[in-house]
């Protein structure tokens, strides 16, 4: 093989085996071995000034909202109950991809899109200066404390100087498509703050970018997202309590969003809301289920079948 | 916090992993399911050196503190071992160097003036100049060795080689006159794996032919299971029986060290590091390295692998009589290099890289390449091989190195002729040993050049015995056809199509392990 050939060779593996351009994978076998990330979080106080959003606005009007939507298809329903409440209020959502966070924010009404940031994983998104810079600049994420760490701004203070924020309470993005357990973050905010809780629910970004895809899959998937009525804590309930209202909630909002609003309602009332989590059956039926894509619009009756 | 060994089993998100071989690397993208056995990392090294040497020649077990066995008017003799010891060589000031500069500090002290140091290469080739000094530090250096008072070990020198009698086997003991007849034998080990040490320093490293040739023949070697664990091994057993009485005629100090795994420097320290946690910086030195070995002619590649020398940090040093010093010794290379393994497999893939012990500054010719793949690494376990009984050996090395005739003018006759002959350690060692044991010009350039004794590349031959009764085929990646066939082996282009010629003996779905070596390690195979 001559020297140039084998160069291109090299470079072609070495750039399929690392993932260029993503992020590196850990073989399943060496989890338990990966040592603990890095504590160190960038600030990104700035990224909520005045310029900022400025530059947000522009980034996102131009540059995502017209790449998403020619990536895939979206439906977004329940933002009327917007128009019923100020803000700041948490954004409480199923989480299954990183699709997820440009399909809630570019689903709001602008004003309330240009005061909502995203709560994102600091040993994650903010573990390089360009990661933190990024994904600030784009999604207005700010640093959230998943497995240690100092960060320089608190839920609680951006909360409190009236900006809204989205939590994934799941921690992480679900492997199957199915929703997993709820940590108390996001009830512990809206119980400590006296913010509601907007529930939201979405489907079909799981099967539109799995995690450790990096684009939308081909042929411009349909995803859809529902926001729920507000939830508010009552007077004296404590966060154990409220926590599984806010999974109930938006356990409810998928069952909506597969049947309909009266009838998941009934269910919920029966305490009979299909489980979220899904069915307890081989894993390739747990993804084989979650990735049946959305209807466009359930209610239009289509002239070709 | 060191993280420990692991057993990783290849699946999709597995890259590329590194293979040595010789004077390069590949990366290899192994088939999914294949076990890769990594070292546990390096373990944290001990800072303050010169306090844990005087410590424990201060307080050496089951011995009198070393200050209380110097006197004056006596013969101390201190023994080392020579450039074989760590590989690749220590970066100065060797560990050799700072104890003996201790120890001397406490014989001047006690006024001994009878001092000798000997390197104790038994068979191996002697050492020049420069690798003594490097080994024993300039200060020890210009104190002993102008007065001659600090050389190699000659197995040949029949005046100075004393019969000191038989084992209850009847095997002969015969070893270095002057430290035989010392008041005191001081002996300083490295002890980098599992094999080194205890009696074998001293009972091997000191003695001559006529000794050692009672170990290392085709017999005792396929009955050693495995090398690296001494109690299992049938030429420790007889190195303990020669060390024994030995110590009944002299008495022993034995100090022995053990090394972490911090192999290679900066920039090539991404050779030790897991695959999946190489750095933008590691993915590109590593491609740089890659392609620059596939542009520089061999001697450029030589000179820059054969350059490097070893961070090594100093792990453990325990010191006064063999065995308790020598069982403390294996507990730490088992610490650094021991991970367990579930089971064998019907393969066993070793990456033979560009240095082993008999290649120094030298070339790893064929018969070498073999002893480190099916001698070393082979032997790298406890219990039970990796591979299981009638599995196939997969050797990644081009066995194009040649010969060094400096080093290595037996090896080539041994090539040539003997292997021609027959590949069977069984029947080559009756037939062809004693003529090249007792070649004088042999032994003249044994005793006067830089060569290894005549016969050696016999001694290397038999490493392989239990590798080769136990195995079913024996196939080299990217080896020369002709090496490869001149040993008995076959040669293979790619991975694929080693797997394919293996599946002949293991079948078209064999389980494979992989030994990610170096960094050192001891497969403990359950």
């Amino acid at each position: 093989m001559g020297w140039v050939k084998g160069t291109v060779a090299d470079v072609r593996q070495m750039k399929d085996g690392w993932r260029w351009g993503r992020r590196p994978q850990v073989p399943r076998s060496a989890e338990p071995f990966v040592p603990a990330p890095s504590p160190n979080v960038y600030p990104n106080e700035w990224s909520r000034t005045p310029a900022a959003m400025l530059a947000r606005e522009v980034v996102q009007k131009v540059g995502l909202e017209p790449v998403f939507r020619s990536q895939v298809r979206v439906r977004a329903e329940g933002l009327d109950v917007l128009d019923r409440i100020d803000g700041p209020v948490i954004f409480a959502a199923n989480h299954a991809s990183h699709l997820d966070t440009p399909l809630i924010l570019l689903s709001l009404p602008d004003a309330w899109r240009r005061r909502t940031a995203v709560a994102a994983a600091a040993d994650y998104f903010f573990d390089t200066w360009w990661r933190a810079v990024g994904s600030s600049l784009i999604f207005n994420t700010m640093p959230i404390d998943r497995r240690g760490g100092t960060l320089a701004a608190t839920p609680g203070e951006v909360l409190a100087d009236g900006w809204s924020l989205v939590i994934y309470p799941e921690g992480t993005r679900s492997k199957d498509g199915w929703m997993r357990g709820f940590r108390m973050g996001a009830a512990y905010l809206a119980v400590e703050h006296g913010v509601p809780i907007v529930p939201v629910a979405h489907r079909g970004t799981f099967a539109a970018m799995p995690k450790g895809a990096s684009w939308p899959r081909r042929g411009r998937p349909q995803l859809t997202v529902r926001f729920g009525d507000p939830i508010r804590p009552a007077d004296g309930e404590s966060v154990r309590a409220f926590a599984p209202r806010v999974h109930d909630a938006v356990a409810r909002l998928l069952d909506e969003e597969q049947t309909d609003w009266y009838s998941s309602l009934r269910r919920s009332a029966d305490d009979a809301t299909p489980d979220p989590a899904g069915p307890d059956v081989a894993q390739w039926r747990r993804v084989w289920e979650s990735t049946q894509p959305p209807e466009a619009d359930p209610g239009r009756v289509r002239a070709w079948r | 916090m060191t993280r420990p060994g692991f057993v990783l089993e290849v699946d999709d998100r597995t890259p590329p992993l590194l293979v040595q071989e010789g004077l390069g690397f590949r990366l290899e993208d192994f088939p999914q399911g294949t076990r890769v056995v990594y070292p546990p990392e390096s373990l944290p090294a001990i800072d303050d050196v010169e306090g844990a040497i005087r410590d424990a020649l201060l307080h050496p077990v089951d011995s009198e503190p070393l200050p209380e066995l110097l006197f004056p008017g006596m013969r101390l003799t201190i023994a080392i071992d020579d450039l074989s010891l760590p590989l690749p060589t220590m970066k100065a000031p060797d560990i050799r160097g700072r104890i003996l500069e201790q120890v001397l500090t406490m014989a001047a002290e006690k006024g001994v003036d009878d001092v000798e140091i000997v390197a104790a290469l038994a068979l191996h080739r002697r050492m020049t100049a420069a690798e003594l000094k490097h080994v024993v530090g300039e200060r020890v250096f210009r104190s002993f060795y102008p007065q001659g008072k600090l050389y190699n070990h000659d197995a040949e020198d029949r005046d100075n080689l004393l019969h000191v009698g038989l084992t209850d086997k009847g095997e002969d003991v015969e070893i270095n006159k002057r430290a035989a007849t010392s008041d005191l034998l001081i002996y300083v080990n490295v002890n980098l794996v599992a094999m080194d040490g205890g009696h074998k320093s001293v009972g091997i490293g000191l003695a001559s032919y006529k000794s050692i040739r009672h170990h290392h023949n085709a017999k005792t070697m396929v009955h050693s299971r495995s090398f690296m664990d001494h109690k299992h091994s049938e030429m420790h057993s007889s190195a303990w029986r020669m060390g024994r009485l030995i110590g009944e005629n002299v008495k022993v100090f034995q100090i022995e060290t053990t090394l972490n795994n911090d192999v290679f420097p900066k920039p090539y320290d991404f050779l030790m590091k897991r695959e999946w946690e190489w750095s933008i910086k590691d993915q590109a030195s590593a491609l740089a390295m890659r392609r620059g070995l596939a542009l520089a002619p061999q001697k450029l590649r030589h000179k820059m692998f054969h350059d490097l020398r070893g961070n090594y940090g100093l792990t453990g040093i325990q010191a006064g009589a063999v065995e308790p010093v020598h069982e403390l010794t294996v507990q730490k290379v088992h610490q650094q290099q021991r991970v367990k393994i579930e089971g064998q497999s019907d393969i066993a893939i070793f990456g033979v890289p560009y240095l082993g012990p008999y290649n120094v500054a030298s070339s790893m010719n064929p018969i070498l390449a073999a002893c480190m793949g099916l001698g070393y690494y082979f032997n790298s376990y406890l219990r039970q091989p990796v591979v299981r009984e009638g599995g196939v050996a997969i050797l990644y090395h081009p066995l194009d190195e040649g010969f060094n005739t400096l080093h290595h003018p037996s090896y080539v006759d041994f090539y040539e002729e003997v292997l021609a002959e027959s590949t069977d350690p069984h029947v080559i060692g009756p037939k062809f040993e004693q003529q090249f044991a007792h070649d004088p010009w042999y032994i003249h350039l044994y005793r006067t050049s830089h060569a290894y004794h005549g016969v050696h590349p016999f001694y290397m031959w038999y490493w392989t015995a239990h590798a080769l009764d136990h195995l079913g085929d024996v196939i080299w990646v990217g080896g020369d056809r002709g090496a490869a066939a001149r040993m008995g082996h076959r040669a293979a282009s790619t991975l694929q199509d080693a797997l394919e010629m293996a599946s002949a003996t293991v079948g078209s779905s064999p389980s494979i392990t992989y030994l990610h070596n170096p960094p050192h390690l001891l497969a403990d195979v359950r």
